[in-house]
């Protein structure tokens, strides 16, 4: 972590005021919420609690119903904002997954590539071998998704994120729909791009990840964030009510 | 008398019921008759090699052209369906429930017979069969490729645009390929449809290099005064539709294990 005498000029992703309603369901109720540039961020709650929504707000899958999202500085709630281009620099790992079924491995971690930052063919593929290295998987590179475990499955669509080379990113509860014995393969992926450095913000029910390579843990309940700190803090001597009933159901 | 003996005396009587029918109706009809007006070999051969290479080709060229243009069609009339943008939604509304709605014939005339009159364009005949058939097929393809990319997760858009791919080429890329797997085995069956519906075209006046099967088999039973030559045309298209609705089976099951 950055010393705290010399502040980065912004923040890698701050949110002011966000406001989030589903018709009459109000799911965020005046968020601010920031994440450093190299910070790792983790985000837990219980379900409904606004997190992932919070989440997918940041790179615009949702709309905001109002407040200010802000990127590397840039304002991505103003109309004019170019959003494609905000999103290629933010990758995004879902829960599911959702690798593109009907392509190899190799041109899922391609398309984007090609079609987005309009790499040429060979460039391409070795930013795709490269980061399918990473994730240990280079032997799958002609696999389709349906042949691969899901632990497999997370680690690819990583890897696809990572192939865009992104200044952040989002994970939205990335281990939920994997079996138990398949999630450490995922953590561990995950943790080493918290060594190299990765801004992250993880939206995650993994406590003992969170404590291990959080900087910073921020506890939602019912749309607002409730509390935050350094993972030890939160994690072990939580100041609120709601926090202390929500580590015992969990922990 | 025992439940047991009921039931098996019913079933005896089941089977009696039919050797009586088959006998009557193989003692009655009049054989020779039958076979001289529906399977009569020498005007069966006859149509050898024309039903093929002429009229089973129209049939199977004009199939094609109006598969296509309806694909198209319908692959656009299905994307304005899921547009945001209203007036793009209501027309393609309309137009699906208007062209669902009228029978396939009246469509044709109005095509082939509607706009000569009124504009006095005097176009290609395939260009009527092409409209004609295509205007109507596209309406129903439309509402099954709708059903086939609503079919596909929203999760797979979402992965797209978080790659920061734009609508229009998560669309391309991911969301439609997906869609015609999902709806190649309905797709089938409207070839099927459409191989059949083909019949219809003669009321545009095909003549004889231009005729499909049913009119090469009308245009006979009028000559020859004989049924035989339906019979032959009704094989040819049997022999191309069966395997297809047989493929549909297959397409369908293989779909529903890769899920």
């Amino acid at each position: 972590m950055t010393t705290a005498s010399a502040p980065p000029a912004t923040h890698a992703i701050e949110v002011r005021d966000l406001h989030k309603s589903f018709g009459d369901l109000e799911v965020l109720s005046g968020i601010d919420f920031t994440v450093g540039h190299g910070e790792v961020v983790c985000v837990i709650g219980p379900s409904g609690s606004g997190k992932s929504t919070l989440l997918r707000c940041v790179n615009r899958l949702e709309e905001p119903t109002s407040g200010q999202i802000f990127i590397e500085g840039e304002d991505i709630t103003h109309p004019d904002a170019d959003v494609d281009a905000l999103r290629s620099r933010i990758g995004m790992v879902f829960q599911s997954f959702n690798l593109f079924p009907h392509l190899s491995v190799l041109r899922n971690l391609t398309l984007a590539q090609k079609r987005v930052k309009k790499r040429p063919k060979p460039e391409a593929i070795e930013v795709a071998k490269r980061n399918l290295d990473r994730v240990g998987l280079s032997d799958k590179i002609d696999a389709f998704p349906a042949h691969l475990s899901g632990g497999q499955q997370q680690r690819v669509a990583i890897a696809r994120a990572l192939s865009m080379d992104p200044d952040m990113m989002l994970f939205d509860e990335p281990t939920s729909a994997l079996d138990p014995e398949l999630v450490g393969e995922v953590l561990e992926v995950m943790r080493k791009l918290v060594d190299e450095g990765m801004t992250m913000m993880v939206v995650t029910h993994e406590m003992g990840f969170a404590r291990e390579v959080a900087d910073r843990v921020v506890f939602m309940d019912g749309g607002v964030v409730v509390e935050e700190g350094p993972p030890e803090q939160i994690l072990a001597d939580p100041q609120h009510e709601r926090t202390r009933r929500f580590l015992q159901m969990v922990l | 008398m025992t439940k047991r003996q009921r039931q098996r005396l019913v079933r005896g009587a089941l089977y009696a019921v039919f050797v009586l029918v088959v006998l009557v109706v193989s003692l009655v009809a009049d054989w020779p008759r039958i076979q001289h007006s529906f399977f009569n070999l020498e005007i069966a051969a006859e149509m050898f090699p024309r039903v093929v290479t002429v009229a089973a080709r129209n049939t199977l060229l004009y199939t094609f052209l109006a598969f296509t243009f309806g694909l198209g069609l319908g692959l656009l009339l299905a994307l304005m369906r899921l547009s945001t943008i209203g007036p793009y939604r209501w027309f393609a509304r309309i137009y699906i429930e208007i062209f669902r709605g009228l029978p396939a014939l009246l469509t044709i005339f109005l095509v082939g017979f509607g706009l000569p009159i009124a504009f006095g364009v005097r176009w290609n005949i395939l260009v009527y069969i092409t409209l004609g058939l295509g205007l109507v097929s596209a309406a129903y393809m439309a509402e099954t490729i709708r059903a086939g990319i609503e079919g596909v997760p929203k999760g797979q858009m979402e992965a797209a645009r978080s790659l920061g791919m734009s609508y229009s080429r998560a669309m391309m890329s991911v969301v439609i390929p997906q869609g015609f797997r999902i709806v190649i085995p309905p797709l089938t069956n409207e070839l099927v449809l459409l191989i059949k519906d083909t019949s219809l075209l003669f009321v545009l006046g095909t003549t004889a290099t231009t005729m499909e099967l049913l009119k090469y088999g009308r245009d006979l039973l009028n000559q020859r005064f004989n049924p035989t030559p339906l019979i032959v045309v009704g094989l040819v298209y049997l022999a191309i539709t069966v395997p297809m609705t047989q493929l549909v089976g297959v397409l369908e099951r293989r779909n529903q294990r890769a899920r």
